[in-house]
């Protein structure tokens, strides 16, 4: 089997056109957010509106996000527990907020 | 002419012309509103009532007090209309690895392929048929991806599988919207024998390459085969489902070959009878357009002349409200009637026993669902 | 024209016949009954609220009952219905009074969807209202009655109803329900406070019902804007505490308490925020009415300055 290269293949996290319809609102220290497509009200922290707003520019790979992310926060690379930023991406994809594109599948 | 029978027709009078004229609505007196409210409540087309009036710009010609209510009735329909399509936007996310035809059917049908009925309607389920043998994959991954199997005691459970057309109902652990998974239209027992795989066949596509719908023919006798043989013991046959047949004929009545091979389709699935009751109730009660070679040709599956006169009867009584403040017994004892037949329609003799005792066992044991609030909504507005 | 404009007699003759037609704020009700003692009650509690226009369209048509036949001499029951249908269990006849009065509420909360219903008291001042978000157990109900027999209006003591067009809250000042102990504790701290009958027993404990002072009732159709939400909590010996909260957090108790926020969609959640936006939050412990009283009337005194 050839050699793939290391990025070619990666599943990419991207934002589904429910993200474009969000309402933000900004309190204390969390997003109050609704999303008009699922008539849901969520919580988000920080790092979750990070997420968003990184993929908001186009996919990226589930590394290229949490290095961004890590970056805007200003901790080290590295430093943001993945078991959080899974749950954090699991919990976005639940919501169907962001999707995970391989080759065929895209839900509109 | 008693006080009760001729408050009764005055409101059955007044929930028929609405349906039929709504643009008299805003001369209607306030005492007339009040009754019209209460039944058009009764029978969940309060939401129709506002559609109609909303589309011809009336709503401000009618009393204030009233259009708050229609106003709550469309503000609960919204919400729904919007929870139905997450549904389905979140099915297809979970099963879309499973490659298997999705039909949608009766409220998330005319939802999602914009069809009139939808309009001023309120659904409270989303209903999908999908293949026999996909079922089991399908139940899997939607349990696998936060959806549950409703709490159901083992004997219910049981009916539904061995013997229904569809499985337990599921719904997801966050959201409230439930999901019934068919893979026909009338259970296996039934006295209406139809077979589903020309149902796959006819269905058309909507925009989401995934998605689809029945045939015209065929989801104009799904939705006479869901009035007729889906009862209520309270509610009886549901008005507004013939007001689904109405809108949806009413439709596909200016497609070409429609007329023509409606009739013919309901020989093919069984579904005769309800197709001859359907047509004759909707031309009669909502005025409905029905080509007169069309109901010539269905003479041969209405039932024998007593039985038929009977069944009238007993129709009427059974879908149209009675005023709410003067029950009528008879009307009640029509509804249960009729509960009974379509029961009777979907299962031989010994299991009906078998399951309407069960029923009732459990009533008098005092086994009572939890009331949800979300779901007493729906059955008030 | 009032209840109280009726005799009992004609009040008997109509609650027991074609009903008694009656307003509670935006709410036009029908209520009738074939239990005499229910009548009385009704007489007695009603007194103040007024009768709408024979003209009027009726929201509600409910109904406390006892059912004929057999089971009338074996153990008496009060059935509550609206339209003919009976959403609950029978209650004993002797809550009949509770019973419909809970139906009431029912009804709001289950059909009123053309406003967002927030479960609350609300109590208002200068045209400026305070609102107390419900939970349970937390003595909402006696701080509201203590309250308005202290220079406050009531506005509602369950239910804070918002007009989606403007953010207005509207006044719906009915009878206000007390549980167990508070009953004694508003007798004893003021007297005069009109309320009725303790009812034992009920599903909620012992209940007795206060008439609101006739000035609530009379400015049924001002509504107020919101200004404060204050979440109370009772605790026994607790010195007085009233300390801001945080926005978000009042936002999701707000959010998450109202009766039918999401079935209003993004309206619910824009008139949320706009309210908790242009309101002051706090929390406030205490356990001294007399306390609580001031320090709420301090709040309502800084912003006149």
């Amino acid at each position: 089997m050839p050699l793939a290269s290391p990025l070619a293949g990666a599943p990419r996290l991207v934002c589904t056109i429910a993200v474009r319809t969000l309402e933000w609102q900004a309190w204390d220290d969390v997003y109050i957010v609704y999303q008009p497509s699922s008539a849901e009200t969520h919580v988000f922290n920080e790092t979750t509106a990070l997420i968003l707003r990184c993929l908001e520019q186009g996919p990226l790979s589930r590394k290229m996000v949490k290095e961004r992310v890590e970056e805007t926060l200003g901790v080290g690379l590295g430093k943001l527990a993945a078991d959080d930023f899974a749950f954090a991406t699991q919990r976005l994809e639940e919501l169907g907020l962001i999707e995970c594109l391989d080759e065929a599948s895209v839900v509109q | 002419m008693n006080k009760m029978t001729s408050e009764t027709q005055r409101a059955q009078r007044l929930l028929l012309d609405a349906l039929k004229t709504p643009e008299k609505l805003p001369t209607l007196p306030p005492a007339d509103w009040e009754l019209l409210l209460r039944v058009a409540r009764r029978v969940r087309l309060l939401g129709r009532l506002e559609s109609d009036l909303s589309r011809s710009g009336l709503l401000a010609s009618i009393p204030p007090r009233a259009a708050a209510h229609l106003k709550a009735a469309r503000n609960v329909i919204e919400h729904r209309n919007t929870l139905v399509r997450w549904e389905v936007n979140r099915i297809l996310w979970a099963l879309k690895s499973i490659k298997t035809p999705l039909i949608l059917l009766k409220g998330a049908a005319y939802l999602l392929a914009e069809l009139p009925p939808a309009r001023g309607r309120i659904f409270a389920d989303l209903d999908l048929l999908i293949p026999e043998e996909r079922i089991g994959e399908v139940e899997e991954r939607l349990l696998e991806c936060g959806w549950f199997k409703t709490q159901i005691d083992p004997y219910d459970d049981r009916y539904y599988r061995v013997w229904m057309h569809e499985i337990p109902p599921l719904r997801h652990r966050e959201r409230g919207t439930e999901i019934d998974i068919h893979h026909r239209l009338l259970p296996r027992t039934s006295r209406l024998k139809s077979d589903p795989a020309s149902l796959f066949m006819a269905a058309r596509p909507l925009t989401h390459p995934r998605l689809r719908v029945l045939a015209p023919a065929d989801m104009v006798l799904h939705s006479l085969v869901h009035l007729f043989l889906e009862g209520d013991p309270d509610e009886g046959l549901r008005l507004r489902d013939l007001v689904d047949v109405h809108d949806l004929l009413c439709h596909f009545g200016q497609e070409p070959g429609f007329w023509a091979g409606l009739t013919p389709r309901a020989r093919e699935l069984g579904f005769g009878r309800p197709l001859f009751y359907g047509l004759h109730h909707a031309q009669r009660l909502l005025g409905t357009q029905i080509p007169s070679v069309v109901l010539q040709e269905l003479e041969d599956a209405a039932p024998a002349w007593p039985v038929r006169h009977l069944m009238n009867h007993l129709i009427h009584l059974a879908l149209l409200p009675g005023h709410p403040d003067h029950p009528s017994s008879l009307a009640t004892f029509s509804r249960w009637l009729l509960y009974v037949r379509a029961h009777w329609l979907r299962m031989p003799t010994n299991l009906l026993s078998r399951h309407l005792a069960h029923k009732t066992w459990l009533r008098f044991r005092g086994a009572r669902k939890r009331i949800d609030l979300a779901q007493l909504d729906l059955k008030q507005q | 024209m009032i209840v109280g404009d009726l005799s009992r007699r004609e009040l008997g003759e109509r609650i027991a016949g074609p009903g008694l037609a009656l307003q509670f704020g935006p709410f036009n009700l029908r209520i009738r009954s074939n239990l005499k003692s229910f009548a009385s009650l009704a007489y007695q509690l009603y007194e103040p609220y007024p009768l709408p226009g024979t003209e009027s369209i009726i929201d509600f048509h409910v109904q406390i009952a006892s059912p004929r036949g057999l089971r009338q001499w074996m153990r008496p029951q009060a059935c509550f219905a609206i339209d003919g249908q009976a959403p609950f269990a029978p209650y004993a006849v002797e809550h009949a009074f509770p019973a419909l009065e809970w139906g009431i509420n029912w009804c709001v909360a289950t059909r009123a969807h053309h406003l967002l219903l927030l479960h609350s008291a609300v109590i208002e001042r200068n045209g400026q209202a305070m609102l107390f978000p419900a939970a349970p157990g937390d003595g909402k109900s006696t701080l509201c009655t203590a309250l308005i027999h202290s220079g406050w209006r009531l506005m509602s003591d369950e239910f804070g109803l918002v007009r989606p067009t403007d953010g207005m809250l509207l006044p719906v000042p009915r009878l206000i329900p007390l549980k167990n102990e508070s009953i004694e504790v508003i007798r004893r701290f003021r007297p005069e406070a009109i309320i009725g009958p303790a009812f034992y027993g009920t599903r909620k404990g012992t209940v007795a019902h206060v008439r609101p002072p006739a000035d609530s009732i009379e400015r049924a159709q001002e509504p107020a804007r919101p200004r404060w939400f204050v979440f109370p909590r009772w605790i026994a010996n607790a010195p007085l505490a009233l300390e801001p909260m945080s926005k978000s957090q009042a936002f999701l108790m707000v959010a998450t308490n109202a009766f039918n926020y999401e079935v209003l969609d993004e309206t619910a959640f824009q008139l949320v925020a706009d309210m908790v936006r242009s309101s002051d939050c706090y929390s406030l412990s205490y356990s001294n009415l007399d306390e609580a009283i001031a320090a709420l009337d301090e709040l309502s005194r800084a912003i006149d300055e």
